[in-house]
């Protein structure tokens, strides 16, 4: 048993290109926190972290900065958990490997719940698009996530966080697409996960707007769980899904 | 003029702030300031204690190797360090798994005696009930100081078992107490950089041990 792992750890400094993400990522979670968002962590296999990122902003180490609604969620049924937890414009955080078929499934359907994603982790990077920030170490070494390296990536995104507090104008929020019309989503429609299964021709899903009827006769039948496309009040087509419901 | 390079130091000036570039420009120089402070004290730390990972690491692999267990135990963040820690132990991503546990893992057996006998005994009392002589106690705390964790490992030394603490600013109560025999202290006055330090160092513990434990092997045959 080597120790190149640690070389690389304790070398890592953060290139130009990590040091960005880590500020857009912190500035997407100011912005949230300051519209109400509350923070889920998940960290699958390394449940811990997901435990140290909820107390690190819930209760900080330095006295008087306030205290961010963050909660862990760990045990065997994330996905159920997650999805029975968050409301539009929430924050899921998750610590795993790319290829982790619970997060894999929580980070596509959070785009289906409103949900803004981050996702830590090392090894094989995930696809770009799977989550809306990426904090990635390139190390494949399964040891990794036992090193600190993560430990610095969630400290810094709440002490960066933080300073964006300090910039109340910056934090407003802006350009919300509500319109249905709007060239933005019209193109591609957007993405729901069914509530239940279709009775006549129609089906409850939940979509980022909050629960809409749609018509599914283009593709029934449909049952609770699976994710459609929707446009202009109708599912249009299937959604591949990620391995676990 | 919003894209003044200067204007981050002023944040309250301007309440109609509206272009981010600048704030982002200044916490990716933050965050590169941090890590780069992040990663020479951990390279500073794991040269100071080279020698006590060695010796800590040794004691340990003999212990192991009679069949002791591992206990580890913090508060807070320090919790959730020490939990990973006993998880690296007893379920490595490569290599043997060895017996450990997070003193913290339990709700029940926390808030039972939390409630009943007082938080500083929410440790030593488990440690009363599991711990024997030719085990092993991992503490883990920033300050060095916490009340639950010095009363842990005076118990863990009166039942026999070899104490490791992990502190940080000057050691705190660690550095000076008979009831530690290994304390590793990460020289800093963050408490963030701190754990980051302490994560690596017991990473670099947990490697230690298992080059400890194949050097015997090898010795023995």
């Amino acid at each position: 048993m080597g120790s190149d792992a640690t070389t690389t750890a304790i070398d890592r400094g953060l290139d130009a290109d990590l040091a960005a993400d880590l500020a857009a990522t912190s500035f997407t979670l100011a912005k949230r926190f300051a519209a109400g968002a509350t923070m889920w962590s998940i960290a699958p296999g390394w449940e811990p972290h997901a435990l140290h990122i909820a107390v690190e902003f819930i209760h900080p180490v330095i006295v008087g900065k306030r205290a961010l609604p963050a909660v862990a969620i760990t045990g065997p049924d994330v996905v159920d958990v997650v999805r029975v937890s968050v409301r539009p414009g929430d924050i899921v955080v998750a610590v795993s490997g790319a290829d982790d078929p619970q997060v894999r499934s929580v980070m596509q359907r959070s785009r289906a719940w409103g949900v803004t994603t981050v996702w830590i982790g090392s090894g094989e990077r995930p696809k770009a698009g799977m989550a809306d920030h990426i904090l990635w170490l390139g190390d494949p070494d399964p040891r990794v996530p036992a090193t600190g390296g993560f430990v610095l990536f969630y400290h810094l995104l709440w002490e960066l966080t933080h300073v964006c507090f300090e910039h109340p104008g910056l934090l407003k929020e802006r350009d919300v697409c509500t319109d249905e019309v709007c060239v933005t989503c019209s193109d591609e429609g957007r993405l729901g996960e069914v509530l239940a299964a279709t009775a006549d021709g129609m089906a409850s899903v939940r979509t980022a707007n909050g629960v809409e009827t749609v018509a599914t006769t283009l593709v029934d039948p449909v049952a609770a769980g699976e994710l459609l496309l929707v446009h202009a009040g109708t599912a249009i087509s299937r959604v591949e899904e990620e391995a676990v419901r | 003029m919003t894209d003044e390079p200067t204007n981050f130091l002023y944040p309250f000036i301007d309440a109609q702030e509206d272009d981010p570039k600048s704030l982002l420009a200044d916490l990716a120089a933050s965050a590169q300031a941090k890590a780069a402070e992040s990663v020479s004290l951990r390279r500073s730390t794991l040269d100071a204690n080279a020698e006590l990972i060695a010796s800590a690491a040794a004691e340990m692999a003999r212990r192991f190797s009679g069949g002791g267990r591992l206990f580890t135990f913090g508060n807070g963040g320090s919790c959730t360090d020490c939990t990973t820690l006993a998880r690296l132990f007893a379920q490595p991503p490569l290599g043997n798994p060895l017996p450990a546990w997070s003193l913290t893992a339990d709700q029940a057996i926390m808030t039972a005696l939390g409630n009943d006998v007082g938080f500083e005994l929410v440790f030593a009392r488990q440690l009363i009930a599991r711990g024997q002589a030719g085990d092993i106690a991992i503490a883990m705390s920033t300050s060095g100081s916490s009340a639950n964790v010095m009363a842990a490992l005076k118990e863990a030394r009166r039942r026999g078992m070899y104490t490791v603490g992990f502190a940080g600013y000057d050691g705190g109560a660690f550095a000076k107490s008979p009831d530690v025999d290994a304390c590793f202290v990460v020289r800093s006055q963050s408490v963030h950089r701190i754990q980051e330090s302490q994560a690596l160092l017991g990473y670099r513990l947990w490697l230690a041990v298992h080059d400890q434990m194949a050097t015997h092997q090898v010795e023995a045959l």
